[in-house]
């Protein structure tokens, strides 16, 4: 039985992409201040499970510890979130690790987050500073409008707002809020807004912003606490004007 | 003009769906439910109220565009994005999650009750003909025998709950949708506005069932011959 001394884990392990799935538990001797990626790297160490068989390493992602670069992103007690802020002392045992359900699995905890990169290629998620000639500096951008397209720039594309999105599943096209939200953040810049209207486009099909269903998970697991539901009503408006343009003005 | 997009008109129906279920579905369940509660102030300006409805002019073309085909679209739509839908409300229990879960749940409520309530009143109508019939006796008596009995009544109140409902927190929805309420506390507010406007048109609702079923009435035609 877990104690003062050691922490129980289960994980969710899968060998291979089109694999099953099984239940694995590892109980380890318990150090302070504990994160889930600490405790996967004492498994790397030494893995072998609570029954006393060696089994391979589990598989993770993890990059900068901090939580800024979404890597480590997988589903801990039942919710999304970062393994590396997930901290030992404040989980309730068995600690349960699965991987995120709504992106390919690659190997137990490792998940192929492309999706997410291939909608924010689709919705030009970035701002043109030249072209085949020099377009000059941009306008001065207001401090309350920088402030707010900072809290939209802290978006590290992690995948929590997704895999806890009820309209967002393998089997279809939805982008999902980390994207309207990247769409809302570079048509507010001065100079990523010459290219609004590409971007409202692409998000004005399936899968696009009309799909959303309005559950709002995605403002409540977001880790950066990205204002994601005003970023989709925002969206929402900036479809509205432009399906308007598109039906009297063109 | 360039061509239009599979995807275009996925997007275009969805904004209609959230369109139709505010005008004119959700205008005629207002309009619905406060006029039948003029059977709370009296059965007389009930009764006239029924008499001017089914004599309007061209009431089958009206009925047919401006409710029947819009409120079929409306579901259809309704059905296929709740098939899309993967509800996990029990793993994220948060309020608007629980809301996307009823408003879904209580779309399929009101589309199977509608059934029933257009089985009841609108079908007889156009199986006897419009020359045999006298609207306000023979709808009145069939109110009076949906709620002499319990199954009845009870199926009203899950009717119109479930409909109040859905309105309510789709107008919410077609606020966010088309971009009329931004903020958290826009938000916030609009749908407090639209709690007390559900809860309004659920009182209406109500006090209708009540007053039919603690005041069962016949009535006489109004105009001796006139249909």
């Amino acid at each position: 039985m877990p104690d003062d001394k050691t922490i129980h884990l289960k994980i969710k392990r899968q060998d291979q992409p089109d694999g099953k799935s099984y239940w694995e538990e590892f109980e380890l001797p318990r150090k302070p201040r504990a994160n889930v990626i600490s405790c996967l790297m004492d498994i790397q160490m030494h893995p072998i499970t609570r029954e006393g068989k060696e089994v391979t390493p589990v598989v993770w992602e993890c990059n900068c510890l901090e939580e800024v670069c979404g890597a480590c992103t997988m589903v801990i007690n039942g919710k999304v979130r970062q393994a590396c802020t997930a901290l030992v002392d404040a989980l309730p045992q068995p600690i349960v690790l699965e991987p995120m359900s709504k992106f390919p699995l690659v190997r137990d905890l490792h998940v192929d987050r492309s999706r997410m990169f291939e909608n924010l290629k689709k919705v030009k998620a970035w701002i043109h500073i030249d072209g085949t000639y020099d377009i000059g500096e941009g306008p001065v951008i207001p401090e309350k409008q920088r402030a707010k397209a900072y809290l939209l720039s802290e978006c590290m594309t992690c995948g929590c707002c997704l895999e806890a999105c009820p309209q967002f599943a393998k089997d279809n096209d939805f982008m999902g809020a980390s994207t309207f939200s990247q769409v809302r953040l570079f048509n507010m810049h001065p100079t990523g807004a010459m290219e609004q209207e590409e971007r409202l486009d692409a998000i004005m099909g399936e899968g696009g912003i009309a799909d959303c269903g309005n559950a709002q998970v995605c403002v409540e697991v977001c880790p950066k606490k990205i204002p994601l539901t005003e970023s989709i009503a925002e969206i929402g408006r900036e479809t509205t004007l432009q399906l308007l343009k598109n039906l009297f003005l063109k | 003009m360039s061509s239009i997009s599979k995807g275009q008109v996925h997007f275009f129906l969805l904004k209609m769906h959230s369109l139709t279920g505010l005008i004119p579905i959700g205008l005629f369940l207002t309009f619905h439910l406060l006029i039948n509660s003029l059977r709370t102030v009296g059965v007389l300006p009930y009764q006239w109220s029924i008499d001017l409805i089914n004599n309007l002019p061209f009431l089958i073309w009206i009925e047919v565009l401006f409710i029947y085909i819009p409120l079929l679209f409306h579901s259809f739509m309704g059905f296929y994005i709740t098939k899309v839908a993967k509800t996990n409300a029990l793993r994220y229990r948060y309020p608007r999650n629980w809301m996307y879960v009823l408003q879904r749940l209580t779309g399929a409520i009101v589309f199977v009750f509608l059934v029933y309530h257009l089985g009841t009143t609108v079908a007889p109508k156009l199986w006897f003909g419009h020359h045999l019939f006298e609207a306000a006796p023979f709808l009145i008596d069939v109110m009076n025998q949906e709620f002499a009995t319990w199954t009845g009544r009870i199926i009203y109140l899950i009717g119109i709950l479930s409909a109040t409902f859905h309105f309510a927190n789709g107008l919410w929805g077609f606020c966010m949708s088309w971009g009329i309420i931004i903020g958290p506390r826009a938000q916030r507010n609009a749908s407090i506005v639209f709690i007390l406007f559900g809860g309004a048109l659920t009182v209406l609702g109500l006090a209708t069932v009540l007053e039919f079923s603690l005041h069962p009435v016949d009535v006489e035609p109004s105009f001796k011959g006139a249909p």
